[in-house]
This record gives structure tokens, C-alpha cells and sequence, in this order.
């Protein structure tokens, strides 16, 4: 990544020699075997791999560090990677885990972007060998690094550069705390950030009268443009008001949860290419999950499975939970629940209702996961209340233990005692199930009368926004905040493989219609013979051309 | 530790790593110590002690923060480890 800066300056000597000829393929050889190796424990079928042994005190290595001047692997817990760089001046070994770099000269642990490239790519291509699709048996696609082509090259070379943080407060137009929060953790979210600066729906060329992917393109524009002083999102909150039902219209405090899933809902009907099922739109493609509820009866083990579509998952903080963490409040979403007998019939065991259980699992994981503690609690006395548990959540959070394939492959284990409930032989590499905390939203003060704020992370960086107020935090503060919504992104985003996205389908048949416009222009100027003065009318106005034209450009620099 | 000790320690290490088991042991702790705030906790001090020092380096930051990270591991979790463990090498050593 240009900018970037190596911490060491002997790694980049070394690296600047026949270009790293030395040590890249050790370097290599490494981190894929570090992959295998993980993978073949882990499978269903575990196999058994011979651990390396320390060159200098011969103990089994479970972390192996790896020199990479020479054959040898070392423990770290005994200094005796560092005792062998001292004896034979072989400045470098890597953690065969996370792929960092030590170097003896600098006596610490380095940093270079070359290396970290390096080793992302040799971790994702060793794991593209590694899982095959269940059904398909197809192998993962493997992922290619995108180069620019020479129109992006020319595009890039005359492009400023801004440095742009997204660190801008939102001004409360009244009561718009709401608003505001949901606003932050959408312009914190990396998949939104990268398609709206990757101009995918710029407002300036969208047909719809009132459109709020627009809104969403015009917030990203101000947001990370240069000028630092609060937003007010009145534009935004403009359209809300003119699409939203009239539950969310008015300067009454509004839910933010609610808002969110319809501000998702309105983006999604505003975007190029969206469908009514299976829909690819930024948002879906984004925070669609599924969920699979199964209903299992306890008499002949006939068990029913329904599929649902979900953007978010909503937990319960009502009753009792062993502890008041995310993970705890997790298993009890999937657990298994008891039907009433009224509530289930069986239609393989014909006499009449038995027991049942369902349970809930998440078939499909979205690449951010957007959690809600269900804390405004509705009571049917109409005396609702807010339940104000502070519930611990993790920076970092591997969601297997509650996914459909892994329950089921959890079930074949003890499901109490010492290590349960933390799977281990799964499918896939770990990565796919992990995911990085980004945006957390709080709600402070009772239910009527309360304030909303939030904490956004920008790459390791926290900050906490008050409307307009924005200032630098520390994770601790935020994980010991009290949290109404989480978002979670995934650490390493997959893809349906060999597909092209809708909006870049419609975008094709688009193209195709214009040439074949410009064709029929063109053969009924060769055979009328028009006017070489006449303005040329496409399409049905001057300006809707260069409308067109514009559109193409920005389209083809996608 | 005694020259048998660290023969029989040596051999049951290979043995549970070769298995794959030490990964499994090893994953059940990541997850405790995850779910208790403990790794949040070390990360976070480790991040702000990281930002005051000058040079920051590794080492320092490790031993600064190693015993601290020892003791305040919840009792439950050790526990719960130590029992994992003796699982495993119940399997092995019968």
C-alpha cells in the first residue's frame, strides 16, 4: 500500500537484494505450512502432523518460529529463537502463526508492508486449497488482487490525494440522536465506506426523485471530505420524513434499532439492481444472513427446517442468563426450546401433539453482523420498561458455536463439563467464522427521555461521537460501555464464486442498449443524411446525453 | 524439573501436539479467556502502554505486562483448563 513505511531497515536491505529472493520462498514455505497444518488437526478426519522440534532444546514445537536463513525452527519461550540468531547471524525468523517478523538486529518484532502483503495472500491461497464447496465439491475461486487497468492508471495519476477519517460529529437536529448514531455506524461500516467512495450509486446521476442511497452517497461525501466542522444530515432526514411511515416522522425521540432496519429497507428499494429475492444490493449483500429454525419432535425425531432471511439478530436480556455476556446470551438464542403442546404437530406420527423442541442456529453468517440487546422491554400493562444490564461483549468474536453446520457437528460431543460448547473439528478455516468489532451503539437514560451516542472504530483507533461531539477513546472504554447495538465485521470476507453482482449485470445490458442506440442513430443519419448543424438529440434531450455520458464514465472507472 | 519428569513432559508435549489435542486444549482457553474479558483487558493495556513508550519494543511491553496477565486470570478458567488437560492425558497415559 503506498504510504506505508517498513519499521526495520534491515528487512527492507534484505528485501532490496535479487527482491527478497533470500527469504521469501522460506517465508512462504512457512505460513503454508503453518495453514495445512492447522487445517489437517482441525478436519473431521484428523490426521496426525509431526511437529518440528526446537534446534536448540528439542522440545515438540506448538508455535513454531521459524528462521529463515536456514532449515532450523525454534521455541520463543526459551529466547531460543534469539539464542540461534546470535550464533550464526541469521537475522531473521518468522511466527509460523500470525506470519510476523523478528529481527535480531532490531532486537524486536518489525513491520513491513511487503512482508504483510505477502503473507495475507500466502494464508488465503493456502486455504483456497484447503475447503471444498459441500455440494459442488468446486474448489474455493481463487482470489485475485485487483490491478489497474490503464484508464485507472491515468484516472489515478491525476487524482488528489485527501486524507479522509470519517471523523466528523453529526449535528442533533432535534432529537436526532437516534438518527445520528445509526448514521455513524453506517459510515463506519467498511463494506458501505468502500462502495460509496468506490462511487457505485453517485447521487448526481440517480434518476429518483427521492432516493435514499442518495442520501447515503451524499453523507459519505461529506463525511470524508475535508472539512472537519459538524454535519447536519438535513437532507437526509428530509427524505426520511418524506418515505418513512408516519411511526418515524416528527421530532419525537425515536427508536435507533428501528430506524437502522428501516433505513436498510430504504436503501435497499433505492438501489440499482435490487431484487425481491435473493437480492445482491450493497445492503444485503452487506447484512443478510439466514437463519434456520428446526422443529424437532421429541416423539418419532421427525424434524421440520425453515429458512429465514435476517439483517440482524435480536437478543433477549429478559430472565435469567448464567452470565451477562454476548457469547452466553448467544447459546441461549440457539438453544433448544420446549413447544407447548398446543403449538406443534408432527405430520409423520399421526396421534396428536407431542412434545417438541426448535432450535435456532445461523445457517449463513453475514459479513457484518449487526447485534441488538433487546433492552426496551414492551409489557402488555403498557408499562414498558428498559432493562439497563450491562452486558460484556468481546472486541473480537468467533461465531462457529453458533452456526447450523457446527451445531450439528456439535451435537456428537459432551454438550457440559470441562471444554464444552467450544467446537473444534468444523469446516473451514477458523478466519471465516471471526469477526472485529467496529461501531457500538449506546442508549443512556430511560425509555422516553434517554440520549443516544456511539463509539466508532477507524482502523485500530477508537472515538466516541456525541452528536457533534467527537473524541479519541480507548477500547476499554468502549467495551465497558453499555451496549444497546454491536457491530461486528467479518475478518476475512468470502464470495460466491465465478458470479457477477446484478448492478453490474444491469449496468452490461445498459451498455448493450446504448450501442445499439448509437448503431440505429448512426444508420438513420447515413440514410437521411441530417443536418451537420442540428444538435444531435439522443435519447430525448441535450442534457440527458451528457447525462448518459457522464454516468458511462463513472461507470466504467468502477 | 526431574530429568524423568521432563522425559515423560517432552513425550506427552509431541504426543498432544502431533494430535492436534494441544490446538484443541489451546482453543478452549482463547475462547474462556475471551469470553471473560480477559484478552480485551491485556490487549487494551498492552495497546495504551504501547502508545506512552519510547522505543516501544516487544520485550518490554511482554514483561511489563506478563505477570499481571498471570494473576488476573479468573480461577474458574483455570480451573476449567486444568480439568481439559487431565482429560487428555487420561486418554493418553492408560
Amino acid at each position: 500500500m503506498s504510504g506505508e513505511s517498513s519499521s526495520c531497515p534491515h528487512i527492507q536491505a534484505e528485501l532490496s537484494e535479487n527482491f527478497g529472493e533470500a527469504i521469501y520462498p522460506r517465508f512462504k514455505q512457512v505460513v503454508t505450512w503453518n495453514v495445512h497444518r492447522s487445517a489437517a488437526v482441525r478436519a473431521p478426519k484428523r490426521r496426525r502432523i509431526s511437529p518440528p522440534r526446537c534446534g536448540v532444546c528439542d522440545l515438540a514445537l506448538s508455535r513454531p518460529f521459524a528462521c529463515l536463513h536456514c532449515d532450523a525452527a525454534f521455541c520463543w519461550e526459551h529466547g531460543h529463537a534469539i539464542t540461534h540468531s546470535k550464533q550464526t547471524n541469521h537475522t531473521f525468523c518468522v511466527d509460523a502463526k500470525s506470519g510476523r517478523l523478528y529481527c535480531s538486529q532490531c532486537d524486536d518484532f518489525i513491520y513491513d508492508p511487503t512482508l504483510d502483503e505477502l503473507y495475507t495472500r500466502t494464508v488465503v491461497s493456502a486455504e483456497e486449497k484447503e475447503t471444498r464447496f459441500q455440494e459442488s465439491k468446486n474448489l474455493r475461486e481463487p482470489f485475485k488482487p485487483w490491478s489497474p487497468t490503464d484508464k485507472d492508471t491515468s484516472a489515478l495519476e491525476n487524482a488528489n490525494l485527501l486524507p479522509c477519517q470519517s471523523r466528523r460529529g453529526l449535528v442533533n437536529l432535534g432529537q436526532t440522536c437516534f438518527l445520528n448514531v445509526v448514521l455513524q455506524c453506517l459510515v463506519h461500516n467498511p463494506l458501505l465506506r468502500n462502495y460509496f467512495l468506490g462511487d457505485k450509486h453517485n447521487w448526481r446521476n440517480c434518476k429518483l426523485d427521492t432516493c435514499t442511497c442518495c442520501e447515503m452517497d451524499k453523507l459519505f461525501t461529506e463525511v470524508y471530505s475535508d472539512d472537519p466542522a459538524p454535519y447536519g444530515p438535513t437532507s437526509f432526514l428530509h427524505t426520511l420524513w418524506k418515505v418513512a411511515s408516519s411511526e418515524l416522522s416528527g421530532y419525537a425521540q425515536q427508536d435507533a434499532h428501528e430506524f437502522f432496519i428501516a433505513t436498510l429497507n430504504q436503501i435497499h428499494s433505492t438501489c440499482r439492481g435490487s431484487t425481491n429475492v435473493s437480492c445482491n444490493c450493497v445492503i444485503h449483500s452487506t447484512f443478510a444472513g439466514q437463519l434456520q429454525s428446526d422443529v424437532k419432535c421429541e416423539r418419532c425425531g421427525n424434524t421440520t427446517s425453515t429458512i429465514d432471511p435476517t439483517l440482524d439478530i435480536s437478543l433477549e436480556l429478559k430472565g435469567n442468563l448464567p452470565e451477562n455476556t454476548l457469547a452466553a446470551c448467544l447459546r441461549r438464542y440457539t438453544q433448544p426450546e420446549r413447544l407447548g403442546p398446543k403449538e406443534y404437530s408432527c405430520s409423520k406420527c399421526a396421534k396428536g401433539s407431542p412434545e417438541a423442541s426448535k432450535r435456532l442456529s445461523i445457517r449463513k453468517l453475514p459479513p457484518v453482523l449487526s447485534i441488538q440487546f433487546k433492552r426496551f422491554e414492551q409489557r402488555t400493562n403498557d408499562k414498558s420498561r428498559k432493562i439497563d444490564t450491562p452486558v460484556r461483549f468481546p472486541s473480537s468474536i468467533n461465531m462457529a458455536p453458533y452456526t447450523t453446520l457446527v451445531m450439528k457437528e456439535m451435537e456428537k460431543e459432551n454438550a457440559s463439563g470441562p471444554g464444552a460448547g467450544v467446537p473444534f473439528s468444523y469446516l473451514g478455516p477458523e478466519a471465516l467464522y471471526e469477526y472485529d468489532l467496529f461501531a457500538v451503539i449506546n442508549h443512556e437514560g430511560q425509555m422516553d427521555n434517554g440520549h443516544y451516542i456511539n463509539y466508532a472504530r477507524f482502523q485500530d483507533e477508537w472515538y466516541r461521537f456525541d452528536d457533534d461531539k467527537v473524541t479519541h477513546t480507548s477500547l476499554s472504554a468502549v467495551l465497558a460501555s453499555n451496549a444497546y447495538m454491536c457491530f461486528y465485521v467479518k475478518r476475512h470476507l468470502d464470495y460466491k464464486p465465478y458470479q457477477t453482482p446484478t448492478y453490474v449485470l444491469m449496468r452490461e445490458k445498459e451498455e448493450q442498449k446504448e450501442r445499439e442506440r448509437e448503431l440505429k442513430e448512426r444508420e438513420r443519419e447515413a440514410k437521411g443524411g441530417g443536418s451537420m448543424a442540428s444538435p444531435r438529440i439522443v435519447g430525448g434531450g441535450g442534457s440527458e446525453n451528457k447525462d448518459m455520458e457522464i454516468e458511462d464514465e463513472i461507470w466504467a472507472t468502477v | 524439573m526431574a530429568p524423568d519428569t521432563q522425559a515423560l513432559y517432552a513425550q506427552i508435549r509431541h504426543r498432544l501436539i502431533e494430535t492436534g489435542e494441544w490446538d484443541q486444549i489451546r482453543g478452549v482457553l482463547v475462547t474462556r479467556l475471551n469470553e471473560s474479558g480477559w484478552l480485551d483487558e491485556l490487549k487494551n493495556r498492552g495497546k495504551e502502554r504501547g502508545r506512552d513508550m519510547d522505543p516501544t519494543t516487544f520485550q518490554a511491553i511482554y514483561d511489563e505486562l506478563r505477570p499481571s496477565a498471570s494473576s488476573s486470570m479468573s480461577p474458574a478458567v483455570k480451573k476449567e483448563i486444568n480439568a481439559v488437560i487431565k482429560q487428555h492425558l487420561d486418554r493418553h497415559l492408560l
